[in-house]
C-alpha cells in the first residue's frame, strides 16, 4: 500500500472568461482526477463602478448601474432604484409594479433560456443549445420593441418606470407565451426532464448539499436546487409579486426528490420558466390603468432626493440569485454618498468552490455552468506539473473534450464536436 | 418572530442602538438597523446565530465616514418564512485603529466580503482565515486604499482616463 505515489497537480482555470461579469480563476489541486482543493481569484475586470458613482448623481448612476452585467441588466437598474426609493420614501404607482414584474419576468426567461443551451453545450449536446439559443430570440425581439435594446432595456426610474406597455406589446408577449407553452416547453422537459443520457450525466455532479448551501448562503437556483425555500420576491413580499402568487420553486415538485446536484438546479430553472409564463399572464390580467412614474421630470426626482437623509437596501431576486443594492444619501447633493452593490454569482461560486472538492475534472465545466457564469469562455487551462514544472496547456476545446467523453461513456451515440462557443458569449451579452 | 420581538431580545442581552425603517410599498417592509460597537459585534453576530442557526449572511458594506469607518453587515434571519427578518447590524473602527473582528468561524460566507473590504477600505479583520487579496491585482502598491476619501485613497495624480468622455484630455493636448 506504501507503494503507491501521491503527486498533487495545481490547474488554473481562468484568469479571463470574456462574457462573465466577473471574469475569476479558479485553481484546483488535483489528486489524480479527484480535486481536493479549489482556489478562487477575482477582479479581472475591475472597473472602479464604487469610485465612479462617488461622481455620479441619482439619475446617472441608474445608467451605470444598468451596465454591471448584460444578462441581469433589469435586475440591476431595479434593485438600485428600489434602494433609492427606500431611502428616499417615494412611492411607485402600482402599474408600474407591475411593469417592473412583466419585465423581470421577460428578462428570467431569457436568462434561464441561455443557462440551458450553455449546460446543454457544456456535456456535448449542441442540438439543446441552438434549440433553446432559437426559442430565445424570441423573447429578445420583444425585449427590443419594448425597450429599443436587446440588452441595457433602461425601463426604470426612480419612482417608476420610463415607458409603459401598450396594447401590441400585450399581444405581442401573450403571442410568445402560446409559442413557449406549445412548442418550445415540451422540448425543454424532455431534454432536462426525461432523457435518460442526460440524467445520468447530471445527476450527483457537482452536488451543493444543503448544509453547505446554507453555509455558505448560496442563491437563486443554486439554492433552490438544494431545497433551501427561498427566493427574495417572496421573503420579501416585494412590490406586487404576493398579488401574483410568487413561491420558491424547488424540485420536489417536478422530481420527487431533491439532492442539490446539477439535474436539480436545472430543473429550478425549467420550473421558473413555467412560472415566469404564469406571473406575465396574471399581470396582464390585474394591471390597473394609472400613471407611471411619480415624478414627470427626472429633475424634479432629483429636487426630491437632494433632501432625503439616511440610507436604503434593494433586495431582487435576479435570474442567478439576490441581488442587493445599498445606497446612503449625502444630504444637499444630488448623488449618493456610497452605493455598493453584490450580484448573487459572489456568493454562489464559493459555495460551487467548496461543493467541487471531491469531484471529477471532468465535471467542473458542466457543475461551474450550472450555477450560470457560463464556463463556455474558459479560454486556456494551463497543467503545471508541481514534481517537474513541465507546463501543458489546455484549452477550452480540450476541457469540453474530456466533457463530451464522459457523456459518450454513458451514451455512445452522441456525436458532439468540442467547439469553443466563447466568442459567442462575449457578443450576446454586449 | 415579528421584529419586535427580536429588538426586545436584543435589548435584553446588549446595549445597542436600535431603529426600523419601512418602505412605501404595497407590502410595507420593515428593516432593523443596529448599531453596535466592535467590542459586543461578535457576541451579538453569534447571537444571531443561536437566535437562527440558518442565518444568511448576505453582505458587508464598508465605508469611509469621515472620522471613521463604518462596515454594515445585512442578514437575513428566518429565510424560508414571507416576510423573512431583514437586519442590519452596523460597527465602526477609529481610522487610526481600523480593527474589527472577523466573522470567519461564525458566518464562513463572510470571508470573501472581508477579504474585499480589507483591501479596499483597509479595515483589518483580526482572525481572518485567509488575508489575502481577492479582487485588486497583486502588484497594486501597499497601503493605498482606493476607496478610502482621505489622503491614502487614491489621489488625482494616480487617476487616468476617467470622468466624463467629453471632457476626457487626451494625450499630448493642453
Amino acid at each position: 500500500m506504501n507503494s503507491r505515489i501521491e503527486y498533487w497537480v495545481k490547474i488554473p482555470i481562468g484568469p479571463i472568461h470574456p462574457a462573465l461579469e466577473e471574469p475569476e480563476k479558479f485553481i484546483i489541486t488535483l489528486d489524480g482526477e479527484r480535486i481536493i482543493h479549489v482556489d478562487i481569484k477575482l477582479g479581472y475586470n475591475l472597473r472602479g463602478l464604487e469610485w465612479i458613482a462617488m461622481r455620479r448623481n441619482y439619475i446617472q448612476l441608474l445608467y451605470l448601474v444598468e451596465r454591471i452585467c448584460g444578462i441581469c441588466s433589469f435586475s440591476h437598474n431595479h434593485t438600485y432604484t428600489r434602494a433609492v426609493e427606500e431611502m428616499a420614501g417615494i412611492e411607485v404607482p402600482e402599474r408600474a409594479e407591475y411593469i417592473r414584474a412583466i419585465i423581470g419576468e421577460l428578462e428570467r426567461i431569457h436568462s434561464h433560456l441561455l443557462n440551458l443551451g450553455v449546460v446543454g453545450h457544456a456535456i456535448g449536446y449542441d442540438t439543446v443549445l441552438h434549440l433553446s439559443w432559437l426559442a430565445r430570440e424570441r423573447v429578445m425581439d420583444i425585449l427590443e420593441a419594448i425597450g429599443g435594446n436587446r440588452v441595457n432595456y433602461a425601463m426604470n426610474t426612480i419612482g417608476g418606470v420610463r415607458r409603459d406597455i401598450e396594447e401590441k406589446h400585450k399581444r405581442m408577449i401573450l403571442e410568445m407565451i402560446r409559442y413557449y407553452r406549445e412548442e418550445v416547453m415540451p422540448k425543454v422537459e424532455e431534454i432536462f426532464l426525461y432523457d435518460p443520457t442526460v440524467e445520468a450525466r447530471l445527476r450527483d455532479a457537482g452536488v451543493i448539499p444543503k448544509r453547505i448551501a446554507l453555509e455558505y448562503s448560496a442563491q437563486g437556483p443554486t439554492a433552490r436546487g438544494s431545497g433551501i425555500k427561498k427566493d427574495v420576491r417572496y421573503n420579501e413580499q416585494l412590490g406586487v409579486y404576493p398579488e401574483l402568487g410568487i413561491r420558491p420553486i424547488t424540485p420536489k415538485e417536478f422530481t420527487g426528490v431533491i439532492k442539490g446536484d446539477v439535474f436539480d438546479r436545472m430543473v429550478v430553472r425549467v420550473g421558473e420558466l413555467w412560472q415566469s409564463m404564469e406571473i406575465i399572464e396574471k399581470a396582464f390580467d390585474q394591471m390597473p390603468e394609472d400613471k407611471i412614474k411619480t415624478f414627470s421630470k427626472d429633475n424634479v426626482a432629483l429636487a426630491k432626493l437632494k433632501k432625503a437623509e439616511g440610507a436604503g437596501i434593494g433586495r431582487y431576486e435576479a435570474p442567478r440569485g439576490e441581488t442587493i443594492h445599498y445606497v446612503r444619501a449625502n444630504p444637499g447633493t444630488d448623488g449618493p454618498a456610497k452605493w455598493k452593490a453584490r450580484e448573487p454569482t459572489f456568493p454562489n461560486l464559493f459555495a460551487v468552490a467548496r461543493a467541487l472538492v471531491g469531484e471529477q475534472l471532468a465535471d467542473v465545466p458542466v457543475a461551474i455552468a450550472s450555477i450560470d457564469p457560463c464556463l463556455s469562455c474558459t479560454d486556456r487551462v494551463a497543467i503545471i506539473d508541481s514534481k517537474t514544472g513541465k507546463k501543458k496547456v489546455l484549452t477550452e476545446k480540450d476541457l469540453l473534450k474530456a466533457s463530451i467523453e464522459k457523456t459518450k461513456e454513458i451514451n455512445p451515440n452522441i456525436k458532439a464536436k468540442p467547439e469553443a462557443v466563447g466568442g459567442i458569449c462575449g457578443g450576446v451579452r454586449l | 418572530m415579528t421584529p419586535e420581538e427580536l429588538i426586545k431580545r436584543i435589548k435584553e442581552r446588549f446595549e445597542v442602538e436600535i431603529y426600523t425603517s419601512q418602505t412605501k410599498t404595497l407590502h410595507p417592509r420593515e428593516r432593523i438597523w443596529i448599531e453596535v460597537s466592535r467590542n459586543d459585534f461578535k457576541e451579538l453576530m453569534k447571537y444571531f446565530q443561536e437566535i437562527d442557526p440558518h442565518a444568511q449572511f448576505s453582505i458587508i458594506i464598508g465605508e469611509d465616514r469621515g472620522d471613521h469607518l463604518s462596515a454594515t453587515y445585512h442578514l437575513e434571519l428566518f429565510c424560508e418564512n414571507s416576510p423573512s427578518l431583514s437586519v442590519a447590524v452596523i460597527t465602526s473602527c477609529p481610522k487610526e485603529d481600523p480593527k474589527i473582528p472577523s466573522l470567519g468561524d461564525v458566518f464562513p460566507s463572510s470571508v470573501p466580503y472581508e477579504r474585499e473590504n480589507q483591501e479596499f477600505l483597509g479595515i483589518i479583520f483580526e482572525g481572518i482565515p485567509d488575508p489575502r487579496r481577492l479582487f485588486l491585482p497583486d502588484d497594486f502598491p501597499e497601503g493605498i486604499y482606493p476607496l478610502r476619501l482621505d489622503e491614502k485613497g487614491i489621489t488625482p495624480e494616480m487617476v487616468k482616463n476617467a470622468g466624463h468622455p467629453y471632457k476626457i484630455k487626451k494625450e499630448g493636448s493642453k
